[in-house]
């Protein structure tokens, strides 16, 4: 009875963070590639990507305190973070990413930190619930099957 | 028997090389990659993966490369793949710009991906390992006498750059080897292998099944 209102809870939750907009398709993708010989394979991706990209966000607050602002290495940098982001499947932050890249088209310094600070906020944020997510599917034990969410 | 390139043949095996310096992109490339039951090999550095294919131009059959790598442009990469091992080359970029994709089809490549690449997108890519090897024994292989039916449309999946006697004696000593050989056909650390004749097998294998 336990397991199964664990089950649900893990599913719950996973279904608030695609409503909420934080996570798209390809987070589902990720899960569809678990299995026995994989089994925490979307944990540690998401754990790979966390390090990874703690030295981009490092990159991008240097270049960020320049002035003037270096927008060419800005968009490098943002480039990357962007793909990075796309590939875990974090909805905000791959958006929030795009519109940085978008400032750095038209020279925008100000709509750049902006962005990045409201970027950043959606990182950390979703950092925090997959782990919460991560540790409530583990408790639940292996049977968390991708499921797509309605 | 003769083999047609009928869409239930399964390229088990197909040698893919892939080139990301991002980290996470390139576990999950990978990860999709295996799940297709190719053989994968990894790299984060353009420098890296020439190397690897000059080294030994028949080791893999296909290449897949982001377009923005630090150590190189990923446009030159691909111009020195084609001109130097004409391999059939991929590009994946996290921007879908028209302009891009286009300059990465006339700079040679065989495909524009955008990422995150899915599943189903890479399941379909070594149909242009076949397309190209086929177009590619159009323009070269006048002269092959073949042996057999099979021979005849073997010739197609072998590398372009290989002579044209060495592949008829090749494949016969594969055909004969191809029972004793049947079970060496995992990894790439066979050195009395062909590896692309490994994936030819279990082709003709596919085709004799049915």
């Amino acid at each position: 009875m336990d397991r199964n209102n664990s089950r649900r809870q893990v599913a719950a939750m996973k279904q608030s963070l695609f409503d909420q907009g934080l996570l798209d398709e390809q987070f589902i993708q990720l899960e569809e590639l678990q299995d026995d010989a994989n089994p925490n394979f979307v944990e540690e991706i998401v754990t790979l990507y966390y390090r990874d990209s703690s030295r981009l966000i490092s990159n991008l607050e240097q270049t960020l305190e320049r002035n003037p602002l270096d927008f060419n290495k800005l968009d490098t940098i943002m480039h990357q973070f962007k793909g990075s982001s796309s590939s875990i499947g974090a909805k905000k932050v791959k958006a929030e990413s795009s519109l940085i890249r978008e400032y750095c088209r038209t020279g925008n310094a100000e709509g750049c930190r902006k962005s990045y600070q409201q970027m950043k906020k959606e990182y950390v944020a979703l950092r925090k619930k997959l782990e919460n997510y991560f540790q409530l599917a583990r408790q639940a034990g292996p049977l968390e099957r991708a499921c797509r969410p309605k | 028997m003769v083999m047609d390139d009928s869409t239930d043949l399964l390229p088990i095996g197909m040698r893919v090389l892939a080139v990301d310096d991002d980290p996470t992109c390139l576990k999950v490339l990978e990860t999709l990659l295996r799940r297709c039951e190719y053989h994968v090999t990894t790299t984060s550095q353009a420098i890296m993966a020439l190397n690897m294919l000059r080294e030994n131009k028949d080791k893999f059959d296909l290449v897949i490369s982001d377009v923005h790598i630090p150590d190189m442009d990923g446009f030159k990469l691909l111009e020195l793949v084609g001109l130097e091992m004409d391999l059939p080359v991929i590009m994946l970029s996290a921007y879908g710009d028209t302009k891009l994709a286009m300059k990465g089809i006339s700079h040679g490549a065989c495909d524009y991906l955008l990422k995150p690449v899915r599943l189903e997108e890479l399941k379909n890519i070594w149909q242009h390992v076949i397309r190209k090897k086929k177009s590619d024994s159009k323009g070269k292989n006048k002269t092959n006498k073949p042996d057999n039916a099979t021979s005849d449309s073997c010739s197609g999946l072998r590398s372009a750059g290989t002579e044209n006697s060495d592949e008829n004696g090749r494949l016969a000593k594969k055909r004969k080897d191809q029972d004793e050989d049947e079970d060496e056909v995992k990894e790439n650390g066979n050195d009395n292998e062909d590896p692309s004749a490994q994936m030819k097998m279990r082709l003709i294998e596919q085709v004799l099944k049915n």
